[in-house]
């Protein structure tokens, strides 16, 4: 299974992309969990101390090409390679590979950021489920950060600035001919916030999370509710979502 | 003055610049408030709706039609773009992301 997590900033996905790493793992899958993100997020949710450090400089070469700098996997480092070497283990097994986050004012990213996409060009495929947790807003999920995952999964909360970004995200998705786009709503209060968020977006919503005051706490700890809470309200959801998409992909 | 709220995703930036415009222009400034992000969601803080925050087009879009040869200065795009919102702000967004561009972050 290949996933991306997208949506407007600060909807859950973090939260809900390392949960879903940890359950895919649970469920027995050798999985890779990609931030690529600048802004922290899904270490917490993993159940991991959070750090900056992404691919370290020397996996990194630069190189000119018609004039203009360019970057990529040092010589002979394949992307499956530097799974191997540089993701960190997160609890279940769980490999997990970030893009560096912006550490101060002179931070050039540039080597981290194309470096980082080359990675996602070239990773690992047979017997490894992916799932990415991509940095907020519309800012082209799809084509860049995203484009390694045959389902995108837009989080929505039934808030009208959630639902208009689930509105372009589903657009963009369409100019973009990316793979498959569905929804998951969260922070859902009542019987009809999921039915609300299909009908305000088009996308089909193939699970719900509950607003969870367990998941909020979690999160001011820096922990991943998988460990503070394992069998309420948004473990049981993000069973069932794993679930749901492992049964969609056996019958395509 | 000229203000700019920044910080992590979904921790209030929004909010916090909604509530901001509409204080200052309620205590009689002129004021204008810039959507800086490329997934402009402002206007639905400050009021004028979803429909309408939905509708709005971007200063850079008007300006890559061409729209900007026929405004004299920013104060006049910003005007000729921009909307009314309530207390007398002004808004105006200066970007948003409506087609894939390829080999851009
Ligand atoms: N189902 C839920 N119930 C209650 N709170 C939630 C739920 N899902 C997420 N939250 C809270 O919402 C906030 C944002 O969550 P999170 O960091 O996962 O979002 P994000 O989409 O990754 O944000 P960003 O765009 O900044 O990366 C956190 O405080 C989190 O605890
Ligand atoms: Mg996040």
């Amino acid at each position: 299974m290949r996933v991306a997590f997208v949506g407007k900033g600060g909807v859950g996905k973090s939260s809900l992309s390392g949960s879903f790493a940890r359950v895919l793992a649970e469920a027995g899958e050798r999985v890779l969990a990609i931030d690529s993100d600048p802004m922290p997020g899904m270490a917490f949710s993993l159940g991991l101390e959070q750090s900056d450090a992404g691919l370290p400089d020397d996996a990194v070469e630069e190189y000119e090409e018609d004039g203009r700098q360019r970057y990529r996997l040092r010589e002979g480092l394949t992307g499956t390679d530097a799974v191997e070497q540089y993701a960190q283990r997160a609890p279940g097994g769980v490999h997990f590979m970030q893009l560096g986050k912006a550490r101060g004012p002179q931070w050039n990213n540039r080597r981290q950021h194309f470096g980082f996409q080359r990675l996602l060009d070239d990773l690992p495929g047979d017997g490894w489920s992916i799932v990415g947790d991509l940095p907020g807003g519309t800012r082209q999920p799809f084509l860049t950060w995203g484009r390694y995952a045959r389902t995108f999964l837009v989080v929505i909360e039934p808030t009208p600035a959630s639902l208009l970004t689930g509105r372009r995200l589903a657009r963009l998705a369409e100019t973009a001919r990316a793979p498959r786009v569905v929804a998951i709503a969260n922070k859902v209060r009542e019987p009809g916030d999921a039915e609300r968020v299909s009908s305000r977006t088009g996308l089909d919503v193939i699970g719900s999370v509950p607003f969870d005051p367990a998941l909020a706490d979690a999160d001011r700890l820096g922990k991943a509710v998988l460990d503070t809470d394992p069998d309420g309200p948004t473990a049981t959801a993000v069973r069932s979502l794993v679930q749901t998409l492992q049964k969609s992909e056996e019958q395509s | 003055m000229k203000i700019a709220v920044v910080g992590k995703g979904g921790s209030g930036k929004t909010t916090t610049s909604a509530v901001l415009a509409r204080t200052f222009a309620r205590h009689g400034h002129d004021t204008l408030a810039l959507d800086c992000d490329s997934n402009p969601n402002l206007g639905i803080s400050l009021g004028i709706g979803e429909e309408a925050t939905e509708a709005l087009v971007s200063v850079r879009d008007a300006v890559d039609a061409g729209e900007e040869q026929h405004a004299t200065s920013m104060d006049d795009l910003v005007s000729r773009f921009g909307v009314d919102a309530p207390d007398g702000v002004r808004l105006a967004v200066v970007t948003a992301i409506q087609n894939p561009e390829p080999d851009c972050p």
